[in-house]
């Protein structure tokens, strides 16, 4: 098992995948970050992710479209939804599709952490590496 | 009547509506009061002094005819003795009966001269009066001097003849005048007679154009604030809430109704207000859930940013830290701006009239309801042509109608459904501006549509519409002199045209709304 884990961030708030970039890269995970779908979804057909952490609402394709390209294309990929206030609905709606788990924002870059180990080990991912506070 | 129409000042003036209203009621009670009673009491009180006048007149005219002919019978009593005194006489000389007969009718007639010679001297001529009775006191002489001349014997002679020649000239003239003050005095009774007749036709004539007039006069004095009324009461139901102000320099009963009206139209102003205030409430909740929504966002990435400077703090360089910082600052600045907005929209605000640019007013607006937007997933494209005239009106009040209506129609769309927002001038109502808010949701049944603008009707589920929106927002068009229509294409979803009279020449621009409405709202 020394394949890294690939995981996929994507948010049209660039500031999300600017802070989490050198979070998740911290804890061992090889980070491509994207601001927009178009580009995400065109990466997805290249490449199988082990994990893709998406937010649901953006504004051309949305977090739920991305999750059904996703289990399409690659249905072993672990899909992580972000949440917003007022999307419950929508966040169980991705659960029914298949979604892995959804964290609502605002969140910790711990909390997204934890979820990506608890989606690694799923996956047969182990040592991901304790992020390194203190 | 004045002429001058009921004077109706703007709804919208700079003053508060009230004290406007208020300032009208001063101006119609402080007018000299003349009650509708006190009119009518005035009028029937004209009409008994006429018909007064014209009873004394008849009565005085009659009493004057009895004087006529009783004069007339003494004129010709005066007749018959001086005819008397001259057959007397004129059988004195020819068959020599007593002298003392002729005297005794000449005296007689004398006696009914001087009883009525006020009246004969009205009739004839002064001095004909004096030679009547001249002729009348010669003749006596006369005859006195016969008879002094006969007593001393002299039944001959040249002075007797004399005296008998003279007797004979003044008798012809007193029978003449007798004879003509007879005939005056009957063509005089004939004459009060002939207008005895004519009176009553002419009292009737005089009496029907009176009653004419005065009818005429009532039914302006009470027909004219009636229908001024009823005007009012057709304004104040399309919305326009301004004072009725006199018209009319007295004050009667209609004044009362006037204040009356002017008072139910503060009270209409004051719950509209309080209506449009609790329906500003009802939106500011609305858009409170896409605010809390949206600030997640920013949150967010100020938890991110923060936790991560915090985790990494030793790493860091200074540059990457600053930069941090820096992203920290931006976006709490960004959630103060989505807050500041709602707050803007929410606060309550004196309603004044102002310039407004309706481009930069519907730019304000689509961007306020933006979070429902995005949150519902829905599109809207505002369209908004240059050179637009400018409106004059509340700022606060019109964003909230165009909120209310993008908000309805984000609410009516489909996920990734649309709501077009386009403003242009009015090619229908010359000098208005109208804003056409479509969506292509599921449109609004027929059955619906009349209703959708009464106070409190939904089609929402129950706590999720007031039902005050259309109802507010119409009543906020007509203030301002405009109005909105509803319809629905069918499957193509509903259309809302929203009509405001543009702001006319910059100079002054002391007339927002104009009194155009009236076409727009028929």
């Amino acid at each position: 098992m020394n394949e890294r884990l690939n995981v996929l961030v994507l948010d049209d708030e660039p500031i999300v995948g600017k802070r989490l970039q050198p979070a998740l890269a911290k804890v061992g995970c090889d980070v491509e970050v994207f601001d927009a779908p178009e580009p995400a979804l065109k990466r997805i057909q290249e490449k199988e992710f082990h994990i893709v952490v998406t937010d649901i609402r953006m504004e051309d394709i949305d977090g739920i479209e991305v999750l059904e390209r996703v289990m399409a294309l690659h249905p072993r990929t672990k899909v992580i939804m972000i949440t917003g206030y007022a999307t419950v609905e929508v966040a169980r709606e991705a659960m029914a599709k298949g979604a892995f788990d959804f964290i609502a924002k605002p969140f910790k870059p711990q909390e997204l952490r934890d979820v990506i180990a608890k989606a690694a080990e799923s996956l047969g991912f182990h040592g991901l590496r304790e992020a390194g506070v203190e | 009547m004045s002429g001058e129409e009921e004077g109706t000042a703007m709804g919208l003036e700079e003053r508060g509506p009230s004290e406007e209203g208020r300032a009208a009621d001063r101006a119609l009670l402080h007018r000299p009061g003349i009650s509708i009673r006190t009119r009518l009491t005035l009028g029937f009180l004209a009409f008994f002094f006429l018909s007064a006048a014209v009873t004394v007149a008849a009565w005085y005219m009659l009493d004057r005819l009895e004087v006529r002919i009783r004069f007339l019978e003494a004129a010709d009593r005066y007749t018959l003795e001086i005819q008397q005194a001259r057959r007397f006489e004129k059988n004195h000389f020819l068959y020599g009966t007593p002298l003392s007969d002729v005297e005794e009718h000449a005296e007689n007639a004398e006696a009914l001269l001087q009883k009525s010679e006020e009246e004969a001297g009205r009739i004839l001529s002064r001095r004909d009066f004096a030679l009547m009775r001249e002729h009348l006191r010669t003749y006596r002489g006369l005859l006195r001097e016969l008879d002094a001349l006969e007593r001393a014997g002299g039944t001959n002679g040249p002075r007797r003849a004399e005296i008998e020649a003279e007797l004979r000239n003044h008798g012809t003239q007193m029978v003449t005048f007798a004879l003509e003050l007879a005939q005056k005095e009957k063509a005089n009774v004939a004459a009060t007679l002939a207008l005895f007749h004519r009176l009553p036709a002419v009292f009737l004539v005089v009496l029907l154009v009176l009653v004419v007039l005065t009818a005429n006069f009532l039914a302006r004095q009470m027909l004219g604030p009636l229908t001024r009324l009823m005007a009012a009461t057709e304004r104040i139901a399309r919305g326009d809430f301004s004072p009725i102000v006199p018209a009319r320099r007295y004050r009667d009963e209609f004044t009362n109704l006037a204040v009356a009206l002017n008072t139910m139209m503060r009270e209409l102003v004051h719950r509209q207000e309080i209506l449009v205030q609790s329906h500003k409430l009802q939106a500011v909740g609305t858009l409170t859930a896409g605010v809390a929504h949206e600030l997640n966002n920013p949150l967010n990435n100020i938890v991110l940013t923060a936790e991560m400077l915090k985790e990494d703090y030793p790493t860091l360089s200074d540059r990457e830290r600053l930069e941090m910082v820096e992203d920290l600052v931006g976006q709490a600045e960004r959630a103060q701006k989505i807050v500041k907005n709602l707050l803007d929209f929410a606060r309550q605000g004196e309603i004044a009239a102002e310039r407004l640019d309706l481009g930069e007013l519907l730019r304000h607006t689509v961007s306020l309801a933006g979070n429902q937007v995005r949150m519902k997933g829905a599109r809207i494209q505002l369209e908004v042509p240059p050179g637009l005239p400018p409106l004059h009106g509340d700022r606060q009040s019109l964003v909230q109608v165009f909120l209310n209506l993008i908000l309805n129609g984000v609410d009516a769309v489909a996920k990734g459904g649309h709501v077009w927002v386009e403003a242009r001038e009015s090619s229908e109502y010359a000098g208005f501006v109208e804003v056409r808010v479509r969506d292509d949701g599921h449109g609004i049944p027929s059955h619906v549509l009349p209703h959708i603008f009464d106070p409190f009707f939904t089609t929402k589920a129950r706590g999720k519409g007031t039902g005050l929106g259309l109802s507010v927002s119409l009543g906020i068009a007509r203030q301002h002199g405009g109005d909105i229509r509803a319809e629905s294409l069918p499957r193509r979803g509903a259309l809302f045209t929203v009509l405001l009279p543009a702001s006319r020449v910059p100079a002054g621009g002391a007339e927002p709304g104009g009194r155009e409405p009236e076409r727009a709202v028929e």
